[in-house]
């Protein structure tokens, strides 16, 4: 547990150095799995994607096969290493829990402005439920996919019903994992979800986000500061150093450079 | 007159090899049944043996295999929607006579290559059809697995996995397989976005062999220059007749190995140089590599990626361990 609250940064550590690892070595490799994936397909030269500059490779299927088993290689270890590594350390704080269904809904609701969200912990009720499904996508994926490797290197003459298990298991999983990743983009384009991007990079979040929507994450982690270094939605309050915490300047830190550029350009 | 002496003299060749090799009990004879078996086989191309069937409209093996394979492929579907955004259809519905080039209607053909050598033209007929490759791309590559190699050694396609994209096409060093457009379950899919038809390719009647019968172009053979036997067996016997007739052979290295073997008077050097590769009609390159062989390397290492991130979870966990015993050390002291 790296969990940490830096309340003169007004930071929550989110994640530690060994979990973005995790993560973006699952995301990187997945992404290249899954291009290299449809060029496993025959669509290279039927939909002119040879064409485009940079892609000429991407109707040579055995190219393809060489960046989806280096891809497949960082995919698997990472995912056995995440499994067992926090498995061991008995951290399941992403693991779904009863009634997540319903909190969702709540959730996904009042994203879209109908009524208030519930008190939450470091992670939403749709983000576990999230990790589930796609801890069982990734898994579909590897178990298959090693069956299929093994067939090309050792055994092209498999039972074929266990062969078709496997290429259809590997299929559908590209498709789930494809509307996975795109469901993932769209969670993370919503505008009240934004401050948790900067966690997915640099590890921290925002003290004031974390206290205004994970509040159960902060109680249970430490005292109380002293001084909070953040106001209430709504407050204004003076820091000790007579700057102006405002939730909402604090909030400009996590729009995209270019919206500041413009909101400051309004005032 | 001529004819008939050759031929004896090829039935005998073929007899005394059989006497000859202990292992060749049951090489290509009928009665010897590989039904329901799992036994690795073989075949022998002789073409020290094939006379081409020159008198024949078109040669034995040719005519056999497309009497077994008439009802094949189904009612073309008509019009063949129109594939988005590359427009290729591949039809041969109408043209399933053609027998001097692979198509989906004729799985087998035979090149005729007049060999100059020794001051002289030699004429040798190279019967030429699926090899069945030992580690077939094709087959491996396939997304749907519709295209299998069984433990026997064919190499299959299930024209009802089929959606005709063609990667195994792509994949053959000999480009073998033919697409029929307008046939198969792309049909009941997206036809217009997603597949093209169904490929085919001899499957080495393996649905004869499982009735115990001999694949139709070994039977048909007039002069015996088709054999099919054990693994053990074809490549004694290729061995031995090439031995035997100081000649050549093909299919033992190509493409990795592969369950076909011919047997040549002439190097393949010269019956290579005689053929233009073309659609549907392969070549014979003596050097072929098995491209997928370079992806194995990286495949084991996919194979052995749990047991990477196993030791690496393991060393992890015990840094880790000795990272926080040494934090709540300092914070003792």
């Amino acid at each position: 547990m790296t969990d940490k609250i830096l309340t003169q940064k007004n930071r929550v550590v989110r994640h530690g150095a060994m979990e973005l690892i995790e993560h973006w070595a699952i995301a990187l490799s997945g992404l290249i799995l899954l291009l290299t994936g449809i060029f496993e397909l025959p669509v290279g030269k039927r939909y002119y994607i040879i064409d485009i500059p940079g892609l000429g490779w991407s109707a040579d299927f055995i190219t393809s096969l060489y960046l989806h088993y280096a891809a497949a290689l960082v995919f698997t270890a990472a995912a056995v290493f995440h499994v067992l590594y926090h498995g061991l350390r008995g951290e399941k704080e992403l693991f779904p829990r009863k009634g997540d269904l319903s909190e969702s809904v709540t959730v996904i609701k009042s994203l879209l402005g109908f009524g208030e969200e519930p008190p939450m912990g470091k992670y939403l009720p749709e983000q576990r439920l999230a990790y589930a499904g796609m801890a069982l996508i990734i898994l579909m994926l590897i178990v298959s996919g090693l069956v299929k490797t093994y067939k090309n290197i050792y055994a092209p003459d498999m039972s074929h019903g266990i062969l078709l298990w496997a290429t259809w298991l590997h299929n559908i999983g590209f498709i789930l994992f494809f509307l996975a990743f795109l469901a993932h983009m769209a969670a993370i384009a919503l505008r009240p979800n934004w401050p948790m991007v900067r966690g997915i990079f640099t590890g921290k979040v925002r003290l004031d986000y974390a206290r205004h929507r994970h509040l159960l994450w902060i109680a249970g982690m430490e005292p109380e500061p002293q001084e909070p270094a953040t106001v209430e939605e709504g407050e204004r309050q003076l820091l000790p150093s007579g700057e102006e915490p405002v939730m909402k300047k604090t909030e400009e830190e996590d729009l995209p450079p270019e919206q500041v550029t413009q909101e400051e350009n309004k005032e | 007159m001529k004819k008939e002496k050759d031929l004896k003299i090829g039935r005998r060749s073929f007899l005394k090899l059989t006497a000859g090799a202990a292992a060749l009990s049951g090489m290509g004879l009928p009665e010897k049944s590989f039904a329901g078996t799992e036994q690795r086989l073989s075949t022998l191309i002789d073409l020290s043996l094939c006379d081409g069937c020159v008198d024949r409209e078109i040669p034995a093996c040719v005519g056999a295999c497309k009497e077994i394979n008439r009802d094949k492929i189904p009612q073309v579907i008509d019009p063949i929607p129109e594939p988005w955004p590359r427009k290729t259809i591949e039809d041969w519905s109408h043209k399933r006579n053609v027998s001097d080039r692979l198509t989906p209607y004729n799985f087998i053909y035979v090149h005729k290559a007049d060999v100059r050598g020794a001051g002289r033209v030699r004429t040798i007929f190279v019967p030429r059809r699926c090899m069945h490759c030992d580690n077939p791309a094709c087959a491996t590559i396939c997304p749907f697995s519709a295209n299998h190699k069984h433990k026997n050694g064919a190499v299959v396609i299930d024209q009802d996995l089929c959606f005709g994209g063609a990667k195994c096409r792509d994949v053959c060093p000999w480009e073998i397989p033919q697409r029929q457009s307008g046939v198969g379950i792309y049909l009941n899919v997206l036809p217009g976005l997603m597949g093209n038809g169904v490929m085919y390719k001899c499957d080495l009647c393996v649905d004869r062999l499982t009735q115990g019968k001999l694949p139709g172009c070994i039977e048909a053979c007039p002069r015996e220059a088709l054999l099919i036997g054990s693994r053990a067996a074809i490549e004694k016997a290729a061995l031995s007749r090439a031995t035997r007739i100081n000649g050549y052979l093909y299919g033992k290295t190509q493409n990795g190995g592969t369950a076909t073997l011919y047997v040549s008077p002439v190097p393949f050097e010269e019956i290579n140089r005689t053929m233009i590769k073309k659609p549907g009609q392969p070549d014979m390159k003596i050097n072929v590599e098995r491209r997928m062989a370079g992806t194995d390397t990286l495949g084991k290492a996919v194979l052995a990626a749990p047991v990477l991130g196993l030791a690496a979870a393991a060393v992890a966990g015990v840094w880790r361990r000795i990272i926080s015993r040494q934090e709540k050390a300092g914070r003792e002291e």
